[in-house]
C-alpha cells in the first residue's frame, strides 16, 4: 500500500526584492508503507524544504501530497508525522523523560499513558537509566537518540528525518545508523530520510531518490536489494554508492551544458 | 563557598565603615552603631514603617507599570523589524532623559500625589525593561519553535513551554534593573514633592543636618531591597534555573 504520494509538488519563495526563487520544481514520488526511502541531493537543493512541507511547517505552492490516501493540509488533518532534525532541538530545561513526553502533552492521552509511552521509546533507543538527566549532560549522539524517541513517542504514521546524523562524528554516526535500522525493523515505520551523504543513503534505505539541484525534481529512483542487517564492507553497497556517485557527475554535466 | 565569600565581603565593608568613622567626626561619618540604633528607634516609633511602606508601595506599582510597558515594547521590538526601527529611538530617548525631569513633569501634571510618583517611576524604569526584553525575544531559539510546530504543539503551549522558559533569564535581569532604578527615582520624587516616604525623610533629616538619620534611612531601604532580592528573586531564579546547576556539575 502506498503510504505517501507526492504529485507534481512545487514550492517557490518570494525574495525580499520581489524576485522569485523556485526551490522545488515538480517533484513526484511515492513511498510504500513500511519502506525506508532516502532522498539524496546536493546541499541546498530543497530537500529540507520538502520535509518542512510534509511536516506542515511550510506550505506547498502547487501539486498535492497524500498521506494514507488523505490529502495533507498544512499538517492539521490528523496525520501524525514524527520529525527528527539535523540538530537534536531538545528543551534544555527539561529532563530527558520530559523532553520525550513534550509532544504528547497536548494530546488526548492521560498522564500515565504519556509517561508510559515516553518510557517505552526511551528504552527502545537504549536510554534506560538516563531518564532524569538533562540534555546537556548527554553526548551529541545520545541527544539525537532522545530526539528519535520523541518523534516515535507520538506513534507517527511516518517518520521524517532531516540529515539527523550529519553533525556526529563518523564512528558515532555508524552506530546510530545501525540503531536506526534496528528501530525501523522493530517498529515497521515508514521512514523518509533526507541526506547528502551517498553511502549513508545506500547503507540505510530500501530505495533512494536522487534529487537534482534547485529547483528540485527526482532525477533517478534506485532500489537497493541488499538484506538487513547490512554490513559496511558489503561490496554490493559500494557498487551501488559508486553508481549513485556517477549519477551526480552526470547531473552536474547536464546542468552545466 | 559562595556564601562565606558574601559574608566576608559584607564584613569588610562594615570594618571599613568602623575604621573611617573613627577618622571622621560623627557629623561627617557616624559609625554603624549609632546608625543602627537610629534605625531601631525609627521602626519602634511607628513612623518608620509608615514611610518605608509608602516608598515600597510606590516602587512596586511603578515597577509593575515599567514591566508591563517595557515588556510590550521589548516584545514588539524583538518580533518585528519595523517595530524595532519605530520604537528604538523612543527607548533611547527614554534612557537619556534624566529621571528628575520625569519627576518634575509628572508632579506638575498630576499634582503632589502618589499617582504622579508612580507614573514617574514607571516611565523612568521602562526603557531598561524594554531593552532586556528586546534582547530576550531576539535570543529565542527559532529552531525550538519550528520543532514545536512540527509536532503540532498548540500556540498556547508553544508560548508557555517553549518561548517563556527561554526568556526567564531576561525577565529576571529586567526586574533587577528596574527595581534598582525605581527605588532611586522614588526617593527623588519624594524628595521633591511628597510629604511621606524615604525620600521625604531623607530631605527632612538633610534639613536638620543629621548624618546619622540620613544613613539610617538609606540603609533601611537598602535592607528592604536586599530582602526582596534574597527572599523573592533569588529563590525564584534558583528554582527555574535548577537544571543549569545540575548540568554544570
Amino acid at each position: 500500500m502506498k503510504k505517501i504520494i507526492v504529485r507534481d509538488l512545487t514550492k517557490h519563495f518570494i525574495r525580499s526584492d520581489g524576485s522569485r526563487l523556485d526551490v522545488i520544481g515538480g517533484l513526484s514520488f511515492a513511498v510504500e508503507e513500511g519502506e525506508f526511502v532516502s532522498i539524496l541531493g546536493p546541499s541546498g537543493c530543497g530537500k529540507s524544504t520538502l520535509l518542512n512541507i510534509l511536516a506542515g511547517i511550510d506550505h506547498l505552492s502547487g501539486g498535492e501530497i497524500l498521506v494514507g490516501e488523505r490529502p495533507l493540509l498544512g499538517g492539521e488533518n490528523g496525520v501524525k508525522l514524527g520529525f527528527v532534525f539535523q540538530q537534536p532541538r531538545l528543551l534544555n530545561w527539561r529532563s530527558i523523560r520530559e523532553n520525550v513526553r513534550f509532544p504528547l502533552e497536548h494530546g488526548s492521552l492521560s498522564r500515565d499513558e504519556q509517561w508510559r509511552l515516553a518510557q517505552r521509546y526511551l528504552e527502545l533507543v537504549k536510554l534506560k537509566g538516563f531518564e532524569d538527566y538533562f540534555p546537556q549532560q548527554l553526548s551529541g549522539g545520545m541527544q539525537q537518540r532522545v530526539a528519535i524517541a520523541r518523534a516515535l513517542a507520538i506513534e507517527p504514521e511516518v517518520l521524517l528525518m532531516d540529515e539527523p546524523f550529519s553533525s556526529l562524528d563518523e564512528l558515532n554516526a555508524r552506530k546510530m545508523r545501525a540503531e536506526l535500522i534496528r528501530i525501523w525493523r522493530e517498529t515497521g515505520k515508514t521512514i523518509i530520510f533526507v541526506t547528502h551523504d551517498i553511502f549513508e543513503a545506500v547503507y540505510l534505505s530500501n530505495r533512494l531518490l536522487v534529487v537534482t539541484e534547485r529547483p528540485a525534481c527526482v532525477y533517478e529512483s534506485l532500489t537497493i536489494d541488499v538484506d538487513y542487517p547490512r554490513n559496511y564492507d558489503d561490496d554490493r553497497l559500494f557498487e551501488m554508492a559508486k553508481k549513485v556517485g556517477r549519477f551526480f557527475v552526470k547531473m552536474e554535466e547536464g546542468h552545466g551544458a | 563557598m559562595h556564601i562565606t565569600l558574601k559574608i566576608y565581603s559584607v564584613l569588610v565593608l562594615l570594618i571599613a565603615w568602623v575604621v573611617l568613622s573613627f577618622v571622621f567626626s560623627p557629623q561627617i561619618l557616624p559609625g554603624p552603631i549609632p546608625v543602627f540604633q537610629a534605625i531601631g528607634e525609627n521602626l519602634t516609633s511607628g513612623d518608620g514603617f509608615f514611610h518605608l511602606y509608602k516608598t515600597i508601595f510606590r516602587v512596586l506599582l511603578g515597577l509593575a507599570i515599567a514591566m508591563i510597558i517595557g515588556s510590550a515594547f521589548g516584545i514588539v521590538m524583538g518580533i518585528s523589524p519595523k517595530g524595532e526601527k519605530f520604537l528604538e529611538s523612543w527607548v533611547m530617548v527614554g534612557l537619556t532623559i534624566p529621571a528628575v525631569v520625569y519627576a518634575i513633569i509628572t508632579l506638575l501634571w498630576f499634582g503632589l500625589n502618589d499617582f504622579a510618583a508612580i507614573i514617574a517611576i514607571g516611565i523612568t524604569a521602562f526603557p531598561a525593561v524594554a531593552i532586556n526584553m528586546w534582547q530576550g525575544v531576539k535570543d529565542i531559539d527559532m529552531q525550538l519553535v519550528t520543532m514545536a510546530q512540527a509536532f503540532q504543539v498548540p500556540r498556547r503551549d508553544l508560548i508557555l513551554k517553549v518561548v517563556l522558559p527561554q526568556t526567564v533569564p531576561y525577565i529576571l535581569a529586567a526586574t533587577r534593573y528596574a527595581l534598582g532604578i525605581s527605588w532611586k527615582i522614588a526617593t527623588t520624587v519624594e524628595l521633591i514633592g511628597m510629604s511621606s516616604g524615604v525620600g521625604y525623610m531623607l530631605n527632612y533629616w538633610f534639613g536638620l543636618f543629621s548624618m546619622t538619620q540620613v544613613l539610617a534611612w538609606a540603609l533601611s531601604f537598602t535592607i528592604v531591597l536586599l530582602a526582596i532580592e534574597f527572599l523573592l528573586i533569588n529563590p525564584f531564579e534558583k528554582r527555574v534555573t535548577a537544571w543549569r546547576a545540575v548540568v554544570q556539575v
